[in-house]
């Protein structure tokens, strides 16, 4: 028994000497700003980052059901975290510490920062620090899109300030209701094109048109657009509730359910008419 | 003693139909106004700028701002009604279940329960142990509505309360099941459950009026089942046990777009070969109601 008081109040005390140790970032770390900045679209990715990295401890935000350890995981809408510089919250990921993971080599910068984006996204007096890009020009990108039936290519040719460079990234995704759908990922080439596969089986509207969203990056300057091209061939959509079935309602009821049904109903009805008539005719007769 | 508990139960009915009369009271949102574009959309009234917005099926589309004008839709009884009748044109949706993947967290009967005002022992989807008393083999198996292509369901319903929609749900509406029950002995899925006892928080969602695509209120004496959470696909999200799931068992999506998303991952795959390259099933093809909850099985060597 004796010892069973002494373990809780070590494992206590040992709970609370872990907590009082601050996790300490250091300065030059802490100040690191985001290069990317903090769109809707970003913030999506970083929702699905969390909720397939993240949740399992830290819980869902605002819910502060995250899990019981010690030092706490947190909620990363509370103040504890929205507290913290961008930084220090980039540099904790990337570390770990403890039971913490280090997402250093799993998570991209990118990814990382997606997450801070996505935590932010619950502080509603959060402004996003502008970051210092220094001798780095952002280009404009800008891009054209074809379709090569002939090899089933989806042929991205990108403007960056204009001219055509090579080895810009190219990612290009078809957008279904639920998610993306990713073609492939590639560099432009010295003409300033690049060429992504498209199966030529994905069905299409109606129109034969596919939501395509392309993504361009070269560095930190980003273009996305969606567009609605004519790749596929038309499709054929026919209804589930076409024809007439069994389980139909009342008024696509088969026909022969109809016929059957109208058939027995003047059947019955005739039959008590004919009686109904045939003692009238007795009561006269008699 | 049964006249005095039934009371104000017909208080509350008569009531409720009396409410129905008189619209205005019972649209709890009032007038919802569907604004398309934003504020300084609104205002920038130049014809020529174009603005975007989503239109019935969720898709993005865009027009002109001088054809844009604001539309008022009273969310009452009748309109929710008439929107669970309809279902989204275009779409055929369904869902693959990978059993190999399945742990029996059982997240996705506790969101589900949670969203349609469930008792804990009602389930519109349950997780069963397959275990075979042999080998001492099992596997967790999800099985919701199989929402069949061919409903036994719907063929027996004499009221004309379960449907089938054009986007391959089956629905029930609550307000013309009789209670009957000929549904959960027709389904061979044993899908259906059955409001023996008032539902879950009967009291918090009294004066909520009837959305057939969410089916709560729940009422009393009538059948519930899965809806595939027809509310969430109108707004473009996945089901609320599809999303729920933290092993990856579900994937999701629109057969004509045969597009399908795991729910945990959020990766979409093609559901052709998803289906193709894993030996998928569905439960019971014999029967020739053509499900469209197809499963991966339990384990891949």
């Amino acid at each position: 028994m004796k010892n069973y008081i002494l373990l809780i109040f070590f494992v206590l005390n040992f709970g609370f000497v872990v907590n009082a140790q601050e996790w300490t970032v250091p300065a030059e770390e802490a100040e690191k700003v985001s290069p990317y900045i903090f769109e809707d679209d970003f913030v999506t990715d970083g929702e699905i980052l969390y909720e397939n990295s993240c949740t399992s401890c830290h819980g869902t935000p605002t819910e502060n059901n995250f899990m019981p350890f010690s030092p706490p995981p947190g909620d990363p809408a509370s103040e504890q975290f929205q507290s913290q510089p961008d930084g220090a919250l980039f540099y904790k990921i990337q570390k770990g510490r403890g039971i913490m993971p280090v997402f250093e080599n799993i998570l991209a910068e990118e990814e990382i920062w997606s997450l801070i984006a996505y935590f932010r996204s619950f502080n509603k007096e959060y402004v996003q620090p502008e970051f210092d890009y220094g001798d780095e020009v952002l280009s404009e990108l800008k891009f054209d899109l074809d379709f090569d039936e002939n090899i089933d290519k989806l042929v991205v040719k990108v403007f960056s300030d204009g001219e055509v460079e090579e080895g810009i990234d190219v990612s290009a995704f078809v957008v279904g209701m639920f998610g993306k759908f990713p073609l492939g990922k590639t560099k432009t080439n010295e003409l300033g094109l690049a060429y992504l596969d498209v199966d030529p089986s994905l069905p299409g509207d109606k129109q034969g048109n596919l939501d395509i969203l392309v993504r361009v990056r070269k560095g930190y300057a980003i273009e996305k657009a969606t567009t609605s091209m004519k790749i596929a061939e038309p499709a054929q959509q026919t209804s589930l509730i076409e024809g007439r079935h069994l389980w139909s309602t009342g008024d696509k009821a088969p026909v022969w359910l109809l016929v059957t049904f109208l058939l027995i109903v003047v059947g019955i009805w005739g039959v008590i008419l004919y009686i109904i008539f045939g003692l009238f005719r007795l009561k006269k007769i008699g | 003693m049964a006249e005095k508990s039934n009371a104000p139960r017909r208080k509350s009915r008569r009531e409720f139909l009396r409410k129905l009369g008189t619209t205005g009271a019972v649209s709890i949102a009032g007038t919802s106004l569907l604004f398309a574009g934003s504020k300084t959309g609104n205002s920038d009234k130049t014809p020529g700028s174009k603005v975007k917005m989503l239109d019935q099926n969720n898709r993005l589309v865009e027009a002109d701002v001088s054809q844009v004008s604001p539309v008022s839709v009273k969310i009452d009884a009748g309109y929710l009604n008439k929107k669970g009748r309809k279902g989204l044109p275009g779409r055929k949706f369904v869902m693959v279940v990978d059993l190999a993947r399945c742990r029996n967290a059982r997240k996705c009967m506790k969101a589900c329960q949670g969203a349609h005002q469930l008792r804990p022992e009602q389930h519109h989807i349950n997780v069963l142990e397959m275990y075979d008393e042999e080998n001492g083999a099992s596997y967790f198996m999800p099985k919701p509505c199989q929402h069949c292509d061919n409903p036994n369901c719907v063929t027996v319903c004499p009221v004309d309360a379960t449907f089938k929609r054009e986007d391959g749900i089956v629905l029930i509406d609550n307000e013309r099941c009789i209670g009957c029950r000929f549904c959960i002995a027709a389904c061979p899925y044993s899908a259906r459950t059955f409001n023996w006892a008032e539902p879950k928080d009967a009291e918090k969602y009294k004066d909520v009026p009837y959305d057939m695509e969410l089916n709560v209120p729940q009422k009393k004496g009538t059948v519930t089942k899965c809806a595939f959470s027809a509310d969430r696909l109108r707004e473009g999200k996945l089901p609320y046990c599809v999303s729920a799931c933290p092993n990856g068992v579900y994937y999701f999506g629109d057969e004509n777009e045969d597009l399908v998303t795991n729910g945990t991952t959020r990766e979409t795959v093609r559901l052709s070969k998803l289906l193709k390259q894993n030996a998928s099933y569905t439960l019971m093809p014999e029967l020739g109601t053509k499900p469209r909850v197809y499963y991966l099985p339990p384990r891949r060597s």
